[in-house]
């Protein structure tokens, strides 16, 4: 490393600390509120939010050589490149055949073993908010 | 050189455990590729194995079932077990701290332990022989993968552990480009080899951990049932071939780029000339291996995949053939004017020209889609992928063999041998699979042990031509392992085809255990041959 050892004052990483508490409440918050498709788009980004700060100040790469940078903003764009591409494909499927559009079942059969539970996990014996396309999922 | 003979890495320190133990890059390399070697023989009898079966249309030899799971070994064995780790793992471990002035690379003892971890997981893929095989293609396409009860798990498993061996090497060698070069020596300066290597690495630490996380989903499917790609459990099968690809068509540039670095030393030593666009072969590996990651999509164009994805894909397919035309022109009038001597590793470089063109612009047919969709899983594809892979990364590979032989052992093999046996490769080779474009385009598939009459006589003609293939390149070997006995006197001192690049002007060969007797000082560029004269030190 070039330059000398960097020291982070108490403060900071107090002041990240609670943001990362307070930006895990905000998940659980969210989770409660039905966005549809923007439920796990905002769980994804809260995560990546709080993986950054993580990075940037525990793992002190604001401060370390930026080639150290360089490398982990590479790694995020090849994740950006497969998500992006995939997305291409599922988002676009049904073009000539649409049978092909949607999941034979769109639930993994995993599910058809486990108990039927509110969003509290308190047992049930349907599920109310019935979505098009889900019949298979529980006989 | 004789004095230098007397101390080197081959015979100092002394023992098995000496060797086993190693911390020395040269050693480590060697290892490699005998390794390689054996796992290139291996892969090599399974496909003669193959061809006696397509000689005629029947169940001739062995069972459909055998059939399947010999194209797979094959297939998985000489991507996985030696092409992949094996080159980088032998001529990058031996050349690259020799290339920049380096006492070794970066990190020795990480060098060794990804040596192991590939011993490792090559384990697993022995069990998997022995044990019945595997008969879902080196592709692992699922649902079949989810639900096949031969050993896709014990396979997918050496693959992921093999994956993690790549990924330190490439650790290594970007750790050893950055830190370890001799002073003056600037990044314009490196060996072409060296560039290689480094994209190389880049994609190996990129791409690979795609992989490993695909085997381990489909590992997770198979036990816990959970639905990730298996349809009736709620997956989605086009998913494991996104995640497949991404790591694999990136993968194919991880077996080109190497090859690439090679020709690129090669053809300026046996023309003794200057490279020609140095930058421009320097900086299309860069974006050989970004565009390789963009591509992906083009295996998938009959999966079901979205039109508009396919058409993405293959747009910017097409892209690759720019970089790559651009190092084929260089190379070309790099030998232009030059004084071409058909030695040995030239005649391989000459070969790998011509075949690589052919399977390079026949990728560039496989990219676009309407074509594709008649083309996919024919043999047009399998006569395509060798002429990329053995026409280019294999020949290549012997190329540097056979260049870097004398200064691996410091001594030399039958020249005239060898060069016959390039012959042999070239004409076999192109003997063997030409005739499989034509399968394709008449609509044979792939990956059957039978097929109907009228492909029998082009069928029959590769399988002979796949003999004297064979028996090329077996003698090769042979006749380069054969040099290496005692009573060999050939001597081809330290510099044998008069070279510019630190490996053979700074250090005797075989080299000193600790590469260089003294520090070494960078004195010329590597292909400043109309600046610097230097004799050929190798006696006609
Ligand atoms: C000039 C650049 C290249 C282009 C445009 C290209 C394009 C393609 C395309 C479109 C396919 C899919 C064909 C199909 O399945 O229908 C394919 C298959 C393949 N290519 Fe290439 N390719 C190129 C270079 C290479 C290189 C350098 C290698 C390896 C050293 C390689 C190895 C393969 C392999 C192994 C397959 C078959 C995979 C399988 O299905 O088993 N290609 N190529
Ligand atoms: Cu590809």
């Amino acid at each position: 490393m070039s330059n000398e050892h960097h020291i982070t004052p108490l403060r900071t990483y107090l002041i990240i600390a609670g943001s990362l508490l307070f930006l895990t409440g905000v998940t659980v918050w969210v989770s409660y509120i039905d966005l549809g498709s923007f439920n796990i788009i905002l769980a994804m980004a809260v995560a990546t939010l709080k993986a950054t700060l993580v990075v940037l100040f525990f793992m002190h790469l604001l401060w370390d050589d930026k080639k150290n940078l360089v490398i982990f903003v590479m790694s995020l764009m090849f994740l950006g490149i497969f998500i992006t591409f995939t997305l291409l494909d599922t988002g676009f499927r049904g073009g000539i055949n649409p049978e092909v559009k949607t999941a034979i079942k769109s639930k993994a059969s995993f599910y058809d073993n486990l108990p039927l539970t509110d969003t509290h996990g308190n047992p049930v014996e349907s599920h109310e908010d019935h979505h098009e396309g889900e019949d298979d999922s529980h006989h | 050189m004789s004095e230098n003979q007397n101390i080197n890495y081959l015979n100092h320190p002394k023992g098995i455990m000496s060797w086993l133990l190693t911390l020395d890059h040269k050693r480590i390399g060697l290892m490699y590729l005998f390794s390689g070697i054996i796992f290139f023989l291996i892969g090599g009898l399974l496909a003669l194995g193959m061809r006696l079966e397509l000689a005629a249309p029947g169940n001739d030899f062995v069972s459909n079932d055998t059939y399947n799971s010999m194209y797979t070994l094959h297939g998985a064995i000489m991507i996985f077990l030696f092409i992949i780790p094996a080159i980088p793992g032998a001529l990058g471990n031996i050349l690259l701290p020799l290339m920049v002035g380096a006492k070794d690379v970066a990190f020795p003892r990480l060098n060794l332990a990804s040596f192991y971890i590939y011993s490792f997981g090559a384990l697993f893929a022995i069990y998997t022989i022995v044990n019945g095989g595997v008969d879902t293609g080196w592709t692992f396409y699922t649902p079949y993968s989810t639900q096949s009860t031969s050993n896709v798990v014990p396979m997918t498993l050496g693959i992921f552990i093999i994956g993690f061996s790549s990924i330190l090497t490439g650790l290594n060698f970007i750790a050893t480009v950055h830190k370890m070069r001799v002073p003056g020596l600037t990044w314009y300066k490196l060996p072409l080899f060296v560039w290689a290597l480094y994209g190389t690495s880049l994609v190996q630490i990129t791409a690979t951990p795609v992989l490993a996380i695909t085997m381990v989903l489909l590992i997770l499917e198979r036990f816990l049932g959970i639905g990730i790609f298996d349809p009736a459990l709620g997956g989605d099968p086009v998913l494991y071939q996104h995640f497949f690809w991404f790591y694999s068509h990136p993968a194919v540039y991880i077996m080109i780029l190497p090859a690439f670095g090679i020709i690129s030393e090669i053809i300026p030593v046996h023309s003794r000339k200057k490279v020609w666009g140095y930058k421009f072969i320097a900086y299309s590996t860069l974006s050989i291996a970004f565009i390789g990651f963009l591509v992906w999509g083009h295996h998938m164009f009959t999966s079901g995949q979205s039109v508009f994805s396919q058409i993405v894909f293959s747009f910017i397919t097409y892209f690759v053939g720019i970089p790559t035309g651009v190092k084929i022109f260089s190379w070309i009038l790099t030998m232009y004017k030059g004084q071409v001597s058909f030695t040995t590793p030239m005649i391989y470089a000459l070969a790998f020209l011509f075949l690589f063109t052919i399977g390079g612009l026949t990728g560039i047919f496989l990219g676009a889609v309407a074509l594709d969709i008649h083309l996919h899983d024919t043999y047009f594809v399998v006569a395509h992928f060798h002429y990329v892979m053995q026409g280019g990364t294999i020949i290549a590979f012997l190329a540097g063999l056979h260049h870097w032989w004398p200064k691996s052992f410091g001594k030399m093999y039958n020249q005239k041998i060898a060069s016959l046996c390039a012959l042999g490769v070239f004409i076999g080779f192109n003997g063997t699979f030409f005739p499989q474009f034509l399968l394709g385009l008449r609509g044979m598939p792939r990956r059957y042990a039978t097929y109907s009459d009228q492909f029998s006589e082009l069928h029959t003609y590769s399988t002979f031509w796949s003999t004297i293939l064979g028996l090329s390149i077996f003698i090769a070997i042979l006749n380069l392992m054969w040099s290496l006995r005692k009573s060999n006197k050939l001597d081809p001192g330290s510099n044998p085809w008069g070279a510019l690049t630190m490996e053979w002007t700074h250090t005797s060969s075989p080299p000193h255990p600790h590469n260089f007797e003294s520090d070494p000082v960078f004195t010329n560029g590597p292909y400043d041959y109309d600046k610097v004269i230097v004799e050929p030190t190798l006696k006609k």
